[in-house]
């Protein structure tokens, strides 16, 4: 009776990758902006900070459904209009 | 040398060369945690949701934060995440602002900090925010929530969230977004406001957050004059002076 916490899936890349370490040595595609480096000269254990222009390059990119994420309807978040109609 | 540098790099696969297959993501100054609320989440007999679900959801037992307990019963946990690819798995599998039912709330708060003015980290603090008028804003709303979240996980309202090496918290622990039939909201919430006795820079250090708020996520001039009907200018107030009521509030307008 105890399945619920078991993942059906496989771990998705996002599971398995590991956090960068050292902002400053990833090189990205050409093309591809760095973040801003004066935002992360002194950064350290990983608490980098992002310009806006390097976080929205990820927004196409990054599609895949967080495993975690709760069914919205459980939880009352739903668009406006089936909310409506629901009740 | 070049060669082991070429080697390095070609062993870092990040979603922009690989996006199935990447062996690295980038991890947010802080993790973070969405929370949301509507008139369907409260006093429904909903699912349990991982806010009870999870015991790592702090809740120290403080008369401050015990009163928020009630509070926090009608908001839902959405999930926590702590990096940027993780963020944007999110965005892309939610509702935007505009087609929330009214009435409702979006917290993004860093994780084990409560959106409640109670917790520990807010009980000092205070929120910036402005109100806009709903039927002018439907189109905007959805780029000023995301790029105040932006700003958030990305860590840049705090021009300096690390100098003063004995405390390495930004001032920042949260933004929310409201719909109300009349207007949005938008807010960002501080560890910190300045008090009217002390001149240490933290004044100048909210007004900095104001400011950047107003200019490069709003997208408003820095002299711009927002208030009208249903309208307000970016104001900041602390959680004590919004408890008075009124009388002895005293904002701060950028």
């Amino acid at each position: 009776s105890n399945t619920k916490g078991i993942p059906a899936a496989l771990p998705s890349a996002l599971a398995t990758a590991r956090i960068i370490d050292d902002i400053g040595s990833v090189q990205y595609p050409e093309g591809i902006l760095s973040p801003k480096p004066e935002l992360n000269t002194n950064a350290k254990d990983g608490k980098f900070r992002y310009d806006r222009d390097f976080l929205l390059q990820f927004m196409a990119i990054c599609k895949d459904k967080p495993d975690m994420l709760p069914p919205l309807d459980a939880i009352g978040l739903e668009p406006n209009d089936q909310s409506n109609l629901a009740i | 040398q070049e060669v082991d540098m070429q080697a390095q790099a070609e062993g870092i696969r990040t979603v922009f060369s690989d996006p199935t297959n990447f062996n690295v993501k980038h991890p947010l100054y802080s993790p973070w945690t969405l929370w949301f609320d509507s008139p369907a989440t409260k006093g429904r007999n909903l699912p349990q949701t991982p806010i009870s679900a999870f015991p790592q959801t702090p809740l120290p037992q403080t008369p401050g934060v015990a009163a928020a307990q009630g509070w926090m019963e009608d908001i839902k946990r959405v999930i926590s995440f702590d990096s940027v690819e993780e963020f944007w798995g999110l965005y892309n599998n939610i509702i935007p602002p505009s087609q929330l039912p009214q009435k409702a709330n979006y917290y993004l708060f860093k994780e084990g900090i409560i959106p409640a003015w109670e917790d520990e980290a807010n009980k000092n603090g205070g929120k910036w925010s402005i109100q806009l008028p709903k039927d002018k804003n439907r189109a905007n709303v959805d780029k000023m929530w995301l790029y105040t979240m932006l700003a958030a996980i990305g860590e840049t309202f705090d021009p300096s969230p690390t100098t003063n090496g004995s405390n390495a918290d930004s001032l920042i622990t949260g933004v929310i977004v409201s719909t109300r039939p009349q207007f949005y909201r938008l807010s960002i919430w501080t560890r910190l406001a300045p008090s009217a006795t002390e001149e240490d820079g933290l004044r100048e250090r909210i007004e900095g957050v104001g400011r950047h708020f107003k200019t490069s996520v709003l997208g408003y001039a820095d002299a711009a004059k927002l208030a009208g009907p249903l309208a307000t200018e970016v104001e900041f107030l602390s959680h004590k002076d919004s408890e008075k009521k009124g009388k002895a509030a005293k904002k701060i307008i950028i």
